[in-house]
């Protein structure tokens, strides 16, 4: 009997366009996921293949996530769908058994929805051989990652999902409850993911997860490139048990269907709320008849405005009533309190809830809901009156047809809004329950009408194809094709705003520049697609449908009718006001401003490194002295810079080539060129190669004068973050000083995009033994240490600042003046910053300590002021003195996350630490961090400056490091350093594997930032933790005082290992080898811990432990090595409820132990409660949670 | 007062809706009889501005339809046959709404409208209440309620009997007749009392086209003395019906008795009786489909 149902009703199912529309809609997904980076669905990145069996278990996974809204329709909807078509009657009244009728629809719905994972599948497969993918990032074809999919994700996923909805279905009775079941679930599960990231319990944040994905990435969290590509994890025991349990739970939801589903007539049974229905209305009295009466039509007929607006107000009602509505605003806020109450951490501390991050998170994570939500109520509001099939009534009333569509269209904006202002309220109320942060109610306005726009204009859209189409369906499919085709054609490159409906450059916020200049070229492009919209809203109004759907050539006659009049006015002037704004815009972006799609960009820097890396780092003169005046003119964004260079040749040998390198983009005048002959001028690039006509002798100077002009004409199609703002300019001497030699920053690092071009390997940096790169230092190869000094001018209400100690402040002509001289040498990099700010001054012995902040940012001032005091006192009594007289942090607008040191001058984002909330003092500080780290910079960078080769940035960023963690670990105990280990060793871990070329030793980081912070942070602690404090920084303050302000050659990070080796005892040497030079992991375990009390009081200890040490190539394939260095081991007391924090050693040793499993005994006096192997998670370890165990007692 | 010339309408899928369809329809209650699928919603439709025809004109009261949708849209009552409402809105509420749709442009007119058309269709106490909890019945009257808004010159109703108890019926039809004292009511039924009872003047359609119009009574009296009943053996039906025109059957008693129309008495047993429209309405259905069928009997046009 089942068999009949299952038969027909897979039938059914394989017959409903739907099916085949979301199987190809979502293997078109699976296709671009697996063979282009624009479209994500946990795809593959840097090295790992893009069919790497991780990447296809895992793309399978999240499919059989999103799969959910499909499941819905296929599982869940046949048990509804008979009495929505009104069959069950007659279904229900034969004698069949439900069992056969649930069991056979159910198998059914589940082959259904298995077909579509077939073709997802097969879309994963065939993506990667298209002919645009890197070969070199495809694998050999396997199976069997599918069939681990399938038989992890899909299958299992398919049968709770199917059964939990089934359940739900059975048990409501109502497709709309079912909806709001999968959405509640969603938000549930991802709020819960979210909440579990950070417990301990990793047993119950991976069972809780239904769809098993969590388990699988904590399986796969730290895969190595290599790893991910070779094959799968082994299914350990989370992923066995988590399948397990969801399994039971599945099969347990299919029996209480099968208990719980009544085949009796919906609706019959209680309504759900309680609310009991009202009883049909039987009203037997007659007619009464009221005298019929006349009635006179009254003179003043309704205006069609009138009309216009009571249907608005009748529609939008309708909407904010409707359940779809409220669910999906619940869901959205969910959402956003889940985004937002973990958003912007930074080692797990919170920043204060400025509105501006509210923003963010509303648009990040609350927003996006509306493009759902528009083009759901866009098919809703037009075909509602058809739906309650009443529209032959009301098509027959006398409205014009414009004025349904008009008021459709402001309900579907005030459905915009009213979700917005929502998201408002939610935004205030965390805002007010957080605290600390004031409630900016403009900017709210501000930031949610701009977000507001992009929906608005989508929903129109959508309101106009449905008009058109006149089919829900179709209008709904078109809807999703031009969403798709708007990835598709930024993949193509198509990148301009004029053609990709309903683009506009972006318009950041920043705290200090609020929406600076960037309103302008974002209201034009909003003109332009408002226009736009508003000639499909006319077209639309003539195409609108009464009555009957007529046939297009009736609609055709129709419009052209309506188009006569007004109407075809409105829509000429539109036209006109479309075009009008469109060429403005053209004019904007494509001729004031200069406008290549990105893969032309890309060509563009290709065709420079061919032609002119044959001159790169060749012999040169160097800058010794840098004199400018520059004039920043903040309300017109312009700088003009008047500058000087002194040039000497610091080789053996005479030169008389020049080659100087401008930016071709801004006006560069070299006002004294001396006699020369030109060789080669490429305007295209700003390269320009000169033969002096007298040649310069060794030692000899030469003095350059030239003028920079920076305009910042109209606006642009990409609405780019820029350095010159409104308020918080800041820019560095790279971006418009004129520069010598090829400039190797254009190179393109990407290898696919650079073997499509036929360029080889990228070279992020000149190998550590390259002698002749040590020529010049990190910094470039065009000077080693200038002597500086400009005045900078800016508007009278901002202040000015660059490198240098102020001579002199003076007004002149309504513009400020400031006049900064450094009294020695210093790198060749600096920076210019302007800005209004407020000043808090300290000082550390005298030496003045200035904080420029942004009004609003007050609060973290003082920690910072606090932050330098203790760096200076670590550094300067451990390393050598602080070289310049004066320190001084400047807050610059959030267009970018990172604090950067410049000689006595060190910018700080908005975005990071000036917002940090260190009200809750067990966080982690991380304000008094980034400050310790960027003042140490004053000594790693500024002192000394490495060779421009492998390891320069171990020398830079690692030793920042860990002189900040030093001051921090003064200031916060040993305690706090292990949670901020801890992260570092997370993000180590994670980020290693989506290493684009090749992991180095941390001696040859070639600028890679997971390992010269990260793995940095975690070598030098655990390097201090073997030989001491002291040793190392003797070692560090002998290397700072031998090398610090060297020229050519400059120092390597083979210079400093030899310092540190020299004060390191011999059995510590191979440690050294295998931190630096090597990549080295641990996997230490306790797998067994018991301690029994001897008759005299003490405790007798026996553990079990693994020990293994495995070394990582490039790509991250591990050999084992032999065990061949003390382990630590420890045994901890607590006291009964107590935190690890609070715990006691009892006995702790560093022992030789073997590698492999052994067993250790020991005694202690008191009762033990924990005990590990490096306990303190000091050595790389991937499972750091496995190294301590409690003690059972026996 | 609505004159409709040549009206043609073919749809997509080859169905020839209306064929040719020419009417006069003066003030007063006027039927619209034909078979289910006869094309009378396509016409209703096509008066009430839905739907446009492939060719041919409407006039009411010199206005043209076709070219003025609006002018006539202003001046309409429209119940459609099977029309839908907002479940959860009250009677009151979307009638207000309706009332300013329907072009009432003063607040306190449109009230006093709402307010007597909801105690003239008897729905004054369940104003408040959802519509969704209306009976059939109930629901009708607020579809002629919604028509008679803003004292419409032409009322369409399309069917509006259908499903209603016998009571509701009369009382719906009297309601009707009232109102089609002062106006032009086009009433569509396929039930043929109630145009004998109610309708001063009528047509037929089926397939798209216009079999008779004119009035009732008159139609009637062209049948006087030809139609003759006889009941029969349920054996014989076939050979009568082969044998005669046998306008209807009917059951009397567990025994057919067939009516047949013929200018004598057809053959013994057969006893005259008294014509009524149903007799009318068959004879013009056989006659019908005796020309499609291309045996052509000469139609019997009434004036």
């Amino acid at each position: 009997m089942w068999f009949e149902f299952f038969k027909f009703d897979l039938r059914y199912q394989l017959r409903q366009p739907l099916l085949w529309v979301s199987a190809l809609v979502l293997a078109a997904m699976a296709f671009g996921a697996s063979s282009t980076d624009a479209i994500q669905v946990g795809g593959s990145i840097g090295n790992i293949n893009r069919n790497a069996p991780v990447v296809i278990a895992q793309m399978l996974g999240s499919f059989s996530i999103i799969s959910m809204f499909i499941v819905t329709i296929f599982i869940a909807g046949t048990v509804l769908r008979d009495s929505d078509i009104g069959i069950s009657d007659m279904i229900f009244s034969t004698p069949m058994r439900k069992q056969d009728y649930l069991i056979g629809r159910f198998l059914a719905g589940l082959l259904a929805c298995l077909t579509i994972f077939i073709t997802i599948a097969l879309g994963i497969m065939i993506g990667p051989y298209m002919p645009w993918v890197d070969s070199a990032k495809v694998g050999p074809f396997s199976l069997q990652p599918f069939l681990f999919g399938f038989a992890i994700f899909v299958l299992p996923n398919l049968l709770f999902i199917g059964s939990f909805l089934m359940l739900l279905a059975a048990t409501t009775r109502s497709m709309m409850l079912v909806y709001v079941g999968v959405l509640v679930f969603f938000v549930l599960w991802g709020v819960g993911g979210a909440f579990t990231r950070d417990i301990s319990n990793e047993w119950l944040a991976v069972l809780i997860d239904p769809f098993g994905t969590r388990a699988f990435s904590r399986a796969t969290r730290y895969f190595s490139a290599a790893e991910s590509n070779a094959g799968l994890p082994s299914l350990n025991g989370f992923i066995l048990a988590n399948r397990a349990l969801w399994t039971t739970v599945a099969l347990g939801c299919f029996a209480a269907t099968l208990i719980l589903f009544k085949p009796q007539r919906a609706g019959t049974a209680r309504s759900l709320f309680g609310r009991k229905n009202k009883p049909q209305a039987s009203d037997s009295a007659s007619l009464i008849r009221a005298q019929a009466r006349p009635y006179a039509v009254s003179s003043k007929a309704a205006s069609p405005i009138l009309q216009c607006w009571k249907i608005f107000c009748f529609d939008a009602i309708g909407v904010f009533k409707s359940v779809p509505f409220l669910v999906m605003m619940l869901f959205a806020i969910l959402n956003f309190v889940a985004s937002v109450s973990m958003g912007g951490r930074l080692y797990g501390t919170d920043v204060y809830p400025v509105t501006r991050l509210m923003l963010e998170n509303l648009t990040g994570s609350f927003n996006f809901m509306l493009i759902i939500i528009v083009t759901f109520y866009a098919g809703e509001l037009i075909f509602k009156e058809r739906q309650a099939k009443i529209a032959d009534v009301i098509d027959a009333m006398p409205i014009p047809n414009w004025a349904p569509l008009v008021a459709k269209s402001m309900a579907l904006v005030g459905v915009v809004l009213a979700f917005l202002s929502a998201g408002i309220l939610a935004a205030i109320c965390f805002q007010l329950i957080r605290g600390g942060a004031p409630v900016e109610l403009g900017l709210y306005l501000k930031g949610s009408l701009i977000g507001a726009v992009p929906f608005i204009l989508m929903g129109l859209c959508a309101l106009v194809l449905q008009v058109f189409t006149n089919n829900k369906f179709i209008g709904y499919l078109l809807m999703i094709l031009l969403m798709v085709s708007q990835i598709v054609m930024s993949i193509l490159h198509y990148d301009h705003n004029l053609y990709s409906f309903p683009g506009t450059p972006s318009i950041p916020y920043s705290d200090m520049n609020g929406f600076g200049h960037f309103v302008k070229g974002w209201s034009f492009f909003v003109l332009y697609w408002s226009f736009f919209s508003f000639i499909l809203l006319v077209l639309a109004q003539a195409f609108w449908v009464r009555g009957l759907s007529q046939e297009w050539r009736v609609r055709w006659r129709l419009a052209l009718t309506q188009l006569k009049g007004p109407s075809g006015l409105l829509l000429s002037l539109s036209l006109i006001g479309f075009v009008g704004t469109g060429a403005w815009i053209f004019y904007n972006t494509n001729v004031l401003n200069h406008y290549l799609p990105s893969n032309k960009t890309l060509d563009r820097q290709a065709l420079y490194e061919k032609q002119y890396r044959q001159y790169k780092d060749l012999p040169h003169p160097k800058i010794t002295d840098i004199r400018a005046d520059v004039d920043i003119f903040p309300e017109s964004r312009q700088v003009s810079i008047k500058g000087h260079y002194v040039l000497q040749n610091k080789s053996a040998d005479v030169q008389d080539i020049l080659r100087l390198q401008v930016d071709p983009d801004i006006e560069t005048i070299w006002l004294n060129l001396p006699s020369h002959k030109v060789v080669l001028d490429d305007q295209t690039f700003g390269f320009k190669i000169i033969q002096l006509t007298q040649a310069l002798a060794p030692q000899g100077r030469l003095e350059l004068d030239f003028t920079v002009n920076i305009k910042r004409l109209g606006f642009t199609n990409s609405g780019a973050t820029d350095s010159i703002n409104l308020n918080g300019t800041f820019f560095n001497n790279g971006a418009f000083f004129p520069h010598f030699g090829y400039n190797s920053g254009v190179e393109i690092q990407d290898r696919s995009e650079r073997r499509k071009r036929g360029l080889g390997e990228p070279e992020r940096m000149p190998k550590l033994e390259d002698e002749a790169a040590r020529a010049f230092n990190t910094f470039g190869s065009e000077a080693d240490w200038i002597n500086f000094e400009t005045t900078i001018s800016t508007s009278q209400d901002q202040i000015a600042i660059a490198p240098g100690y102020l001579q002199k402040t003076w007004e002149d002509q309504g513009r400020r003046y400031f006049h900064y001289k450094m009294d020695k040498p210093i790198l060749n990099f600096f920076a210019y910053l302007s800005a209004r700010w407020e000043v808090k001054k300290g000082d550390w012995k005298g030496l003045p300590i200035e904080i420029y902040y942004d009004k609003k940012h007050a609060y973290n001032v003082d920690r910072m002021i606090y932050g330098t005091q203790k760096s200076l006192d670590y550094y300067s009594s451990q390393f050598t003195p602080y070289q310049f007289q004066q320190v001084r942090i400047l807050e610059f607008p959030s267009y970018q996350s990172f604090a950067q040191s410049f000689a006595n001058t060190i910018p700080y984002s908005e975005g990071i630490g000036f917002i940090a909330d260190l009200r809750d003092t067990e966080d982690v500080d991380y304000v008094f961090y980034v400050t310790a780290h960027e003042m140490a910079h004053q000594w790693w960078g500024h002192q000394i400056a490495g060779a421009g080769v492998q390891g320069s940035t171990m020398l830079i960023e690692s030793l920042a490091q860990y002189s900040a963690m030093m001051v921090m670990e003064k200031e916060y105990g040993r305690d706090k350093m292990r949670r901020f280990l801890r992260y570092e060793l997370d993000r180590y871990l994670r980020d290693r594997g989506s290493e684009q070329i090749e992991e180095q030793p941390l001696f040859r980081v070639e600028n890679q930032q997971y390992i010269h912070y990260r793995k940095g942070s975690l070598v030098f602690y655990r390097l201090r933790d073997e030989i001491g404090e002291e040793p190392l920084n003797r070692a560090l303050k002998r290397y700072l005082q031998d090398k610090a302000f060297e020229e050519a050659p400059y120092t390597t990070s083979k210079d400093l290992l030899s310092y540190i080796r020299a004060e390191a005892p011999a059995d510590k040497q191979g440690l050294i080898t295998d931190l630096f030079e090597k990549i080295v992991f641990y996997d230490n375990r306790v797998t067994d811990a018991t301690a029994k009390q001897r008759p005299d009081g003490q405790w007798d200890i026996t553990m079990k432990i693994h020990l293994a040490k495995l070394e990582a190539d490039s790509k991250g394939t591990e050999s084992p090595r032999l065990y061949d260095e003390p382990i630590e081991i420890a045994v901890f007391a607590r006291v009964p409820g107590a935190k690890e924090k609070d715990e006691r050693v009892l006995w702790s040793e560093k022992r030789q132990q073997p590698g492999g499993d052994s067993i250790v005994t020991l005694t202690v006096k008191e009762k033990p409660f924990e005990l590990g192997v490096d306990p303190y998670n000091k050595m790389i370890d991937r499972v750091s949670s496995d190294n301590r165990k409690e003690i059972s007692i026996e | 007062m609505l004159s409709i010339k040549q009206l043609n309408k073919t749809y997509a899928n080859g169905v020839h809706a209306l064929n040719d369809v020419s009417l006069e329809i003066p003030n007063g209650l006027f039927g619209l009889l034909g078979p289910n699928g006869a094309g009378k919603s396509s016409l209703m439709r096509t008066i009430a501005t839905l739907q446009e025809p492939d060719s041919g004109q409407i006039h009411f009261k010199g206005l043209d339809v076709l070219q003025d949708k609006e002018g006539l849209r202003r001046q309409l009552g429209y119940l459609p046959q099977d029309f839908g409402v907002y479940p959860k809105v009250c009677a009151e509420d979307l009638l207000h709404h309706f009332a300013v749709l329907k072009g009432i442009g003063i607040k306190s007119e449109r009230k006093e409208q709402v307010e007597s058309l909801l105690r003239q269709t008897n729905l004054w106490e369940a104003r408040k209440r959802g519509l969704g909890t209306y009976s059939g019945g109930m629901r009708q009257r607020f579809g002629i309620a919604q028509a008679l808004l803003g004292s419409p010159k032409l009322v369409i109703v399309d069917e509006p009997t259908a499903g209603l108890d016998p009571d509701e019926r009369n009382r719906f039809l009297n309601l009707l007749a009232e109102i089609g004292e002062q106006v032009v009511v086009i009433l569509s039924t396929h039930i043929v009392e109630d145009v004998t009872d109610l309708c001063p003047r009528m047509a037929m359609i089926c397939k798209g086209q216009v079999l008779i119009q004119g009035e009732p009574q008159a139609a009637i009296a062209s049948l006087k003395n030809k139609v003759w009943r006889k009941s029969i053996q349920k054996a014989a039906l076939a050979d009568y019906q082969g044998r005669f025109n046998v306008l209807s059957t009917r059951l009397v008693a567990g025994k057919p008795q067939i009516n047949v129309f013929a200018e004598t008495q057809p053959e013994e047993g057969f006893t005259m009786v008294e014509p009524d429209l149903e007799d009318v309405y068959f004879l013009q259905l056989r006659n019908s489909q005796a020309r499609q069928a291309g045996a052509s009997q000469g139609a019997v046009h009434v004036v």
